[in-house]
């Protein structure tokens, strides 16, 4: 019958098609496979992690922050800290250009600072949404052509780590360009160009100086995980993000490339959308209380999430802040769903005769971190075996999380991963400094947390700040607007014609990675 | 001696009707074609899955268990569950949600076709019998959904209208309808001139009872043969929105969603969770496809001949 061939031709097709592939790249080339595009290459604009991965080659900053986690120079050579901790004087190094041939100076510097700043280009990108919050950046001042003065209106000891995400770029070329311009043809201070940006398909950068082993660093936008998966056992691409852990063992058996674990410090969360975006929904006047988010802590099983649905063994966070700078007299609170009915019964909200305490939205979104989809469906699943009637929505993150995430108008319970740092616990706790701050999700307003954010980051050292760091802390883990799940573990397929090691943060430094 | 003969009581064979006559060709044609047969027994269970899958599903389709997640085919679980189809990446039964899942297939492609072939059938009759810059309007308002390509147009309205079972009805409903309209409108240019509907005219009959009723009956094998067919595209479209997660809610199981839920477990090597979902798809489709192509046989013997 017609319809029977149609079906065979159509099946013989499909078997036929996985058997074309591209070559592999040649030697001087390095291929990265990423599952989502870039959306800007303006500096002051990025704000996702994969976009400022790439930026990181195309642009330089004052500080970077190394393998290790520890906060270093880049451009800057010396620095001089006024007394009053309120203005740094930076010293960059000498003979420094551009991409274009423009001299790299303290002017360009201070230029690059000011311009996020400026509310006529209404940038929402991470420098001026988290960065100059948390640093409460006031204004950056030409010294000479090699010194620059960056003026804060506190003192704080996360000034150069939070520098380190401020891009540097030339005054000449970006007062010639329209902000338009500066999203799509970025001129750049470091180590490569922008060769070719063809959207949603490939990024190709080409190197202008050192350091950088690769002549050229290809960013392929694959979406779809066991397509990543394919291209990287094909030998098409040679690292690739966010692995999906059930495919882990293919890799591994491919014998051309394997899969390297590290612990992430992306703090992975339920979020309690505590604000007005969500006023009068189902749910978002009992989780309110305190007592019910904490009674909620109990109901998920955090560690067999991460042995069944991450393939990874983790440790529940207690926090928001990055081990080993948490309260060490923290303990990660256990599955109990009886514990966390009983506190639920005490807290005022018994099953009714339908077995439902009450009912809440929980949404997430599908794609963008480990296992995502199954993760919300998995918790999803565990709140409701405590008698909360959960309603699971999975939405696409660029479009349609992200907007609601700006607005504040996702949830009650939303699901988010937030990225973290090591080298300083008060980096990671500034995603609540201000109870209106872009970073601050959940709208959370408990004054004796902001009361003390004050405090701790006016300290002159973390040690310092460590009492109020650790009662700060204990609030979070009693009242926080988190329920609390785990630092999300990475996976990275790389293959073996590369040596190239992951770090922890998520940044994808190719500088020094190298042919096998 | 007379032999006295008794007439016999005369057997006067009762007219079988014209429905039950029809009836008895189609099965006869339907046993000797075999193929119509085969594809009608696959629809009868698939009807039954999505009918009685309520009752006849060992467990609940929803029920998530992460610790026997991705569970061999034939697996004993936890608290007396077996997994006769094994269990998906979320711990859930594949039985039951392919039995759930047979509901959601049949209800949106057969509600599709309600909603597009109600719509293109109004279209087509008002086009054809009035004729003029009605029909003009019409036809040109036709090509115009054309000219988009189908899946594309339903993203698009997917994502406004956000998922869900009736959003995905009315898009695949929608996105049908010219098919129905240019068929009907064909049709009747043709039998609005013949004499039966002069005569329904001179008897004084209303426009609407020349259309519902004295054309739109003559009409109706072809648009039968045109939704057999349809019905298995509906079916295949709703899948792929599923699976592109444009199609319903994570908790309704569809066969489209069983799918892409399977993407990356293919690597892995858990087969069962694309080949049982997947060969509901195909052997519905192809059911309906076979179906279609043995009514239009049935309905029109000329075509056949031509084919």
């Amino acid at each position: 019958m017609k319809a029977i061939n149609r079906f065979l031709f159509a099946g013989a097709l499909a078997a036929a098609l996985p058997g074309l592939s591209q070559a592999a790249p040649p030697d001087d080339t390095i291929v990265v496979g990423l599952s989502a595009d870039a959306s800007t290459f303006d500096p002051a604009q990025i704000s996702s992690r994969d976009n400022s991965n790439i930026a990181k080659h195309i642009f330089a900053s004052l500080f970077k922050v190394n393998f290790e986690g520890a906060v270093e120079p880049y451009l800057v050579d010396t620095t001089t800290i006024s007394e009053d901790g309120l203005a740094y004087t930076f010293s960059i190094k000498p003979d420094l250009t551009c991409e274009d041939g423009e001299p790299l100076t303290a002017e360009d510097v201070a230029y690059s600072f000011n311009r996020a700043a400026d509310p006529a280009n209404a940038f929402t990108g991470n420098t001026p949404g988290f960065v100059y919050t948390t640093l409460g950046f006031k204004s950056a001042e030409v010294v000479d052509d090699l010194n620059v003065t960056i003026n804060v209106t506190a003192k704080t000891t996360l000034a150069p780590g939070m520098m380190a995400q401020v891009l540097i770029h030339c005054k000449d070329s970006y007062e010639a360009m329209t902000l338009e311009q500066a999203a799509a043809t970025p001129i750049g201070s470091g180590s490569y160009r922008l060769a070719s940006w063809e959207r949603g398909s490939q990024i190709v950068l080409e190197k202008v100086k050192d350091p950088g082993t690769f002549d050229t660093i290809i960013w392929r936008i694959i979406p779809e995980a066991s397509t990543r998966t394919a291209e990287l056992i094909a030998g098409n691409v040679d690292i690739i993000t966010n692995v999906a852990p059930d495919q882990v063992p293919a890799i591994d058996a491919s014998g051309s490339a394997t899969v390297e674990k590290v612990n992430g410090t992306r703090r992975m969360q339920v979020g309690f959308n505590l604000g007005k975006g969500v006023e009068g929904m189902p749910g978002a006047a009992e989780i309110q209380d305190p007592k019910v988010r904490f009674a909620l802590q109990y109901a998920v099983d955090v560690p067999s999430i991460c042995t069944q649905l991450l393939g990874a063994e983790c440790t529940r966070m207690t926090s928001l802040v990055n081990p080993p700078n948490g309260n060490p007299d923290l303990v990660p609170i256990p599955y109990d769903p009886e514990m966390a009915e009983t506190l639920l019964d005490e807290a005022g909200y018994p099953r009714a005769e339908n077995g439902v305490r009450f009912s809440i939205r929980l949404q997430g979104p599908r794609g963008r971190y480990l296992n995502d989809a199954n993760v919300v469906q998995a918790i999803g699943q565990y709140l409701n075996d405590v008698g909360i009637e959960t309603e699971v929505e999975l939405l696409e993150w660029a479009s349609v999380y992200s907007p609601l995430l700006r607005t504040k108008e996702m949830g009650p319970l939303f699901f988010l991963g937030q990225g973290g740092v090591t080298w300083n616990p008060l980096y990671d706790m500034s995603l609540f400094s201000t109870p209106d701050g872009a970073t601050n999700y959940q709208s959370w307003t408990d004054q004796r947390w902001f009361d003390d954010w004050k405090l701790a980051i006016d300290a002159d050292t973390v040690e310092a700040a460590r009492p109020i760091i650790d009662r700060m802390l204990k609030l979070f883990y009693d009242e926080g607007p988190w329920l609390q799940l785990y630092f999300q573990p990475d996976l990275y397929g790389v293959s073996s014609r590369i040596d190239w090691t992951p770090r922890r943060d998520e940044e994808i430094e190719l500088f020094a990675a190298t042919l096998k | 001696m007379s032999v006295e003969v008794v007439p016999s009581t005369p057997v006067i064979a009762r007219p079988m009707s014209h429905g039950r006559r029809e009836f008895r060709r189609a099965v006869r044609s339907m046993v000797q074609a075999r193929w119509p047969l085969v594809a009608m027994v696959i629809l009868l269970l698939v009807a039954i899955a999505a009918v009685f899958g309520t009752w006849i599903s060992p467990l609940d389709p929803n029920r998530q268990d992460i610790m026997m997640r991705l569970a061999d085919p034939l697996t004993e679980g936890r608290r007396n569950a077996f997994f006769v189809l094994g269990t998906d990446g979320l711990g859930r039964d594949v039985l039951s949600r392919l039995l759930y899942g047979a509901r959601i297939s049949l209800l949106v492609g057969i509600c599709a076709i309600l909603v597009g072939g109600t719509i293109g059938v109004v279209a087509g009759l008002v086009a054809g019998y009035f004729g003029g810059w009605i029909d003009d309007v019409i036809m040109r308002l036709g090509d115009i959904q054309l000219a988009f390509p189908f899946i594309l147009l339903a993203i698009m309205f997917l994502v406004i209208l956000g998922p869900g079972v009736m959003n995905i009805i009315i898009v695949l409903g929608v996105g049908q309808w010219v098919t129905y309209a240019r068929i009907v409108r064909a049709q009747t240019l043709s039998l609005r001139e013949k004499e039966y509907v002069e005569a329904a005219r001179a008897l004084g009959d209303s426009t609407f009872l020349i259309i519902f009723r004295t054309i739109l009956p003559n009409i109706i094998a072809p648009l039968t043969v045109i939704a057999s067919f349809n019905v298995a595209s509906v079916i295949l479209s709703e899948a792929s929105l599923s699976f592109l997660g444009l199609g319903v809610p994570p908790n309704v199981p569809t066969w489209g969603a069983m799918l892409a839920d399977s993407r990356d477990q293919l690597m892995a090597n858990k087969w069962w969770l694309a080949f049982f979902p997947g060969i509901a798809i195909v052997l519905t489709v192809l059911a309906f496809n076979i179906l279609g192509d043995w009514l239009r046989d049935f309905l029109d013997p000329r075509l056949k001949t031509m084919a």
